[in-house]
């Protein structure tokens, strides 16, 4: 309790919550390092057994990333996953863009809708959480049940009725429907996400920084969303992720064709009505990977990095 | 709409939902029939164009458009393309909201879809004004009318082919079906490959089973001189028929001759026939391209369809593609000069070569920059080749046409794994059938 | 630290206390759920009321919807492809779930252990859910399971004569959930991020009592992770009901091979899109509403008696 009363007393400055943790002293380090030696042989354990999984869990990337470098014939029904005739030229045709609209019209279309899907996520998403989580009023557990209640739905059977809405009120050929219910925190799974981490932080934090007179939008602001850092790059992630590789969506609202989004644009290479050209389209699903990868590569460490969460409970 | 308004108020929707679907039905059909006047050419027009395909017909469009767009420097073309299964998933959304675009690539299977429920202009006012249908073959055009109104214009043509592996058969010491074959000596065939092919690894097979592909059954009832569909939008063949077809083939499927499912599954969207492990396959024959693409190799020959019973193979020229107003144009004078554009003009017919199929117009065909050995070259001398024998009219599809086609895909599937007989194939494809075929 | 471990293990719900509702309270609650209760009524509550309508009707998606009362709720149980795919769905759910999510946790837990390179580990075992979502993913994962492909290959070593099993209707399903347990990614990370919730105090405390590690487990991570490990169990329960997607894009649309993989989203999608029935997709999307609605409230009214909130229980 008392690290916790510290850590009140702290809210008003906002010190202590984007505080580093304590750094080791040189004793323990050395203490630290000799332990991690005796653990040496647990740690070879490790990870041979991670090693192992990888290489099951990487094989069908593996495969797909190689398979970019094939010529289209050799790609379907092929078990090797490595080329006999290595060609650059799948990259070439992805790259060079589709009737008149670049490659980077696609990729620009996507990185777009998916930068502002996270940031409407992450907003809408946690404003909502806290009042489902944080605040009693009335009425909170039926909008609770209503918003539960949205997840049962399959989608398919609201694309009409959705359509309906955005082609009335002009939106079509925009990025709007795509966007406005990102920002409305339509999507339950990420409220749900929030709520069910915003309440498990301890509630003293909060009770604290009442008495010491601070209002819903500051303990949102200057305790929720720093210990929230978890779950919010989560949140990010899956938004980026999705919103990348969303295609309902953008087919169904996007009809310029230097608006498409990549996945629309990858679909293209493959027309059962005429001549497809697997490979490019490998190919563009291999540099479509890229981003989300290179996203999910920086962002990941802050999922499990450096969150004073430790410093705040006990 | 009245009902839905009605309980959608009572339901107390919010306001936006409502106005949502007030707005939805105060759209009427506008634009179909009535009067056509000249396309304008001073007032600023942008009309909407879509159409499936891959990347390759995307900058063929790009092309073709800007050449409409130099012609009308007052109309500007507002394109948008997906991949055929996307492309209808985008239209049906469309044709709820009332929100088509002003051209549309239509496809015979879902013509009829359309045209019935009130989407599609009327372009017979058109024809003289805006649109010359004259370098039209009369019964190719009358492919795209339903009761007396012309809903849409065919651009080029297809027609059923057996396409050959010749390095297959070469590497096997066969000959190809010999001329005017009959669907017998075309199973005899198939059972000769198979036992020539046993052998080589993998096994080499003559085809897949063609009877549980739904087009190939209605050209062969066509055979018999009749259409599969009454003009009324019904079906015209009996339960027997089907039967009777779907047996042909059995002693293939008992023989195991026949590409197995097994292996056809897990190669789709290819086919045994282009991974070089059956010798042939019926198909239309603009799909050449596809399969010398797929396949790795040129010797991919064409031959006739098997004959009926009375020596005549009974072709018909299928309109590849075709080119249809929506209903609620606001332009529908500009949209019928675009799809006179792409339907006669000579330079379009360069651009696309036979990508479409055989173009319709003869103006198109001459244009074409046919290259001797090209891919072109095979498909016109096909068709050219089999000019006398296209007899029939093509067949105008029932109003649920892509659900009992998938059916009898479904179906077919399960007979191939041996899950149903034939008389189980015929009874729930039949039960499907009235279920998805509005009686008239 | 007291109160903390208190929490931590199993407690009664807190007691409803009648209560006044503070209108500071009210008001606060309200603002915070305003882009929540916009969205909700702006773009989800309708289009869901119009499907629920368009259940009880004949649409057919290009004229006025036809009132048939009962009657597509009539000829669903008596459709043999819709009990098909009920079935297909049911195995998917009560199988591959659990696997998915205990292989989650335990690679979460495996990547939260202190070693070197688990930033490396998390990526690559994300990977996976990235290409999931890509169209190549269905060229990709028959590739695998082809005559003769990997899996055949490792199965004939073990003496297992199944062959490609994407052609064999016994062995799809199998692979449908092969592919969503090998993409454990999301579960995993939000695990990872539920993990780091847990304050390390809490192990360095039950170190000092002497506790194993199974004992740390049961006692400290399951019970802290629990409102993690609900949102995990729930929503992916919901998602494998509503499984689409793969079996889509797998089979190419069609739900083969005979019928194996024909999941009950991707039957609706048929009905509605391919058919045409519009009512009868939207009859079949709100029978899986009332069943999914069900087998949710159970799972909310169980989860009171092992889900631990620190920030609730006071």
């Amino acid at each position: 309790m008392t690290e916790n009363t510290i850590a009140v007393e702290h809210v008003g400055a906002q010190h202590l919550i984007t505080e580093p943790p304590v750094r080791d002293t040189g004793a323990a380090a050395t203490l630290r390092r000799s332990a991690r030696r005796r653990k040496g042989l647990k740690g070879l354990g490790f990870h041979a057994f991670v090693l192992a999984l990888t290489v099951v869990i990487l094989y069908p990337a593996v495969w797909m990333f190689l398979s970019a470098f094939k010529p289209s014939s050799d790609i379907i029904g092929e078990v090797n996953p490595i080329p006999t005739d290595w060609t650059l030229d799948n990259f070439t045709k992805a790259l060079s863009g589709i009737g008149g609209v670049s490659f980077w019209t696609f990729f620009g279309n996507s990185l777009i809708l998916a930068v502002l899907s996270v940031i409407g996520i992450v907003l809408s998403a946690t404003v909502s959480a806290y009042a489902f989580s944080r605040i009693e009023f009335p009425g909170r557990n039926i909008w609770f049940g209503l918003m539960i209640g949205t997840l049962l739905l399959p989608f398919h059977v609201v694309i009409i009725p959705q359509y309906i809405i955005f082609n009335n009120l002009g939106m079509v050929n925009t990025f709007w429907p795509l966007l406005l219910g990102k920002f409305l925190a339509s999507e339950a799974f990420f409220v749900f996400l929030m709520v069910q981490f915003m309440r498990n932080l301890p509630r003293e934090l909060d009770e604290a920084a009442r008495i010491d007179g601070a209002g819903h939008v500051r303990i949102f602001r200057s305790i929720m969303l720093p210990l929230m850092r978890p779950p919010i790059i989560t949140a990010s992630i899956f938004a980026f992720i999705w919103s990348w590789n969303d295609f309902l969506g953008p087919l169904l609202y996007l009809k310029k064709p230097d608006l498409y989004s990549l996945p629309i644009a990858l679909r293209l290479y493959v027309d059962q009505t005429s001549v497809s050209d697997y490979g490019a389209q490998m190919a563009m699903a291999v540099l479509a990977l890229v981003p989300v990868l290179l996203f999910f590569i920086v962002f990941q460490r802050y999922i499990v990095d450096g969150v004073a969460t430790q410093g705040l409970k006990g | 709409m009245k009902t839905r308004n009605k309980l959608t108020m009572a339901l107390g929707v919010t306001t936006v939902f409502a106005l949502a679907l007030s707005g939805c039905s105060s759209s009427d059909d506008s634009g179909s029939g009535g009067d056509a006047a000249a396309v304008s050419t001073d007032e600023d027009i942008t009309i909407s164009l879509a159409w499936w395909g891959n990347d390759d017909r995307a900058a063929k469009y790009e092309q073709a458009v800007d050449l409409f767009e130099k012609a009308h420097p007052n109309i500007t073309v507002q394109t948008q393309f997906q991949a055929w299964d996307d492309y209808w998933t985008a239209r049906n959304t469309e044709a709820a909201g009332k929100a088509l675009p002003d051209v549309m690539q239509m496809d015979l299977s879902y013509l009829r879809q359309y045209a019935a429920t009130g989407q599609l202009g009327d372009l017979s006012a058109q024809e003289g004004v805006n649109l010359d249908v004259s370098g039209l073959d009369e019964s190719l055009l009358e492919s795209g009318a339903i009761d007396g109104k012309q809903y849409a214009i065919p651009t080029s043509t297809n027609t059923l082919a057996l396409f050959y592996n010749a390095d297959i058969t070469d590497a096997l010491g066969m000959e190809p079906p010999a001329d005017g074959y009959t669907w017998d000596e075309f199973d005899q065939w198939f059972l000769d490959v198979a036992k020539a092919g046993a052998s080589e690894d993998p096994a080499v097979y003559g085809g897949a089973d063609y009877a549980v592909t739904f087009w190939f059954f209605l050209q062969w009832f066509m055979q018999s001189g009749e259409q599969p569909f009454t003009e009324d939008g019904q079906l015209n063949f009996t339960q027997d028929d089907m039967k009777e077809w779907l047996n042909s083939t059995a002693d293939l499927r008992d023989a195991k001759a026949v590409y197995p499912v097994e292996k056809a599954k897990q190669l789709e969207p290819l086919t045994g026939f282009t991974t070089n492990e059956a010798a042939a396959e019926v198909s239309w024959d603009n799909f050449l391209a596809g399969y010398v693409a797929d396949s790795g190799t040129e010797n991919i020959e064409m031959l006739p369809i098997p004959a009926g019973d009375d020596g005549q193979q009974h072709l018909f020229y299928k309109p590849s593609m075709l080119l249809a107003p929506s209903s609620s144009s606001e332009h529908p004078d500009a949209a019928a000069a675009l799809i006179d554009f792409l339907i006669n003009d000579p330079e379009v017919g360069t651009i696309f070569g036979t990508s479409k199929g055989v173009p319709a117009v003869a103006a198109q065909r001459d244009a074409m920059d046919v290259e001797a050995g090209s891919i072109d070259e095979k498909v016109v001398a096909y068709e050219d080749s089999v000019a006398d024998i296209v007899t029939e009219s093509a067949p105008i599809p029932v109003q649920g046409f892509g659900a009992i086609e998938a059916e009898f895909k479904r179906l077919g599937e399960e007979l191939q794994y041996g899950n149903i007989t034939v008389d189980e194939f015929v009874e729930q494809w039949w039960a499907n059938a009235e279920q998805n075929i509005p009686q008239s | 630290m007291t109160t903390l471990t208190r929490d931590a293990a199993p407690s009664s719900a807190p007691a409803k206390r009648a209560r006044r509702w503070k209108p500071s309270e009210v008001r606060a609650g309200y603002a915070f759920l305003t882009p929540w209760l916009l969205g909700f009524f702006l773009l989800t509550a309708g289009p869901m009321i119009a499907s629920l309508y368009l259940a009880f009707t004949d649409y057919n998606l290009f004229t006025d919807p036809q009132w048939v009362g009962f009657d597509n709720f009539t000829q669903l149980f008596q459709d043999p492809r819709f009990l098909q795919s009920a079935k297909v769905t049911a195995i998917y759910v009560l199988v591959g779930t659990p696997v998915k999510l205990v292989a989650a946790l335990a690679v979460a837990m495996l990547l939260n252990m202190k070693h070197r390179g688990q930033g490396a580990y998390r990526s690559i075992f994300y990977a996976p859910s990235l290409i999931g979502a890509s169209v190549s993913i269905a060229i990709v994962w028959k590739a695998m399971f082809i005559d003769d492909g990997i899996v055949d290959t490792v199965g004939q070593f073990f003496g297992m004569q199944a062959g490609g099993w994407v052609g064999n209707p016994d062995m799809t399903m199998p692979m449908m959930i092969l592919l969503a347990v090998w993409q454990f990614g999301a579960p995993m990370v939000i695990f990872l991020a539920g993990l780091k919730q847990v304050p390390a105090e809490l192990y360095e405390a039950a170190s000092v009592d002497g506790a194993g590690p199974v004992r740390k487990f049961l006692r400290i991570t399951l019970p802290m992770l629990s409102p993690v490990i609900f949102f995990n169990l729930l929503l992916e329960t919901i998602a494998a009901f509503q499984v689409f997607s793969s079996a889509f894009i797998i089979s190419g649309g069609s739900g083969g091979p005979a019928g194996s993989t024909l999941f009950y989203t991707l039957y609706l999608y048929i009905r509605g899109f391919n058919d045409f029935r519009m009512g009868y997709a939207s009859a079949m999307a709100w029978v899986l509403v009332i069943v999914v609605g069900v087998i949710t409230a159970i799972f909310f009214k169980t989860s009171k008696s092992w889900v631990h909130y620190s920030g609730d229980a006071r």
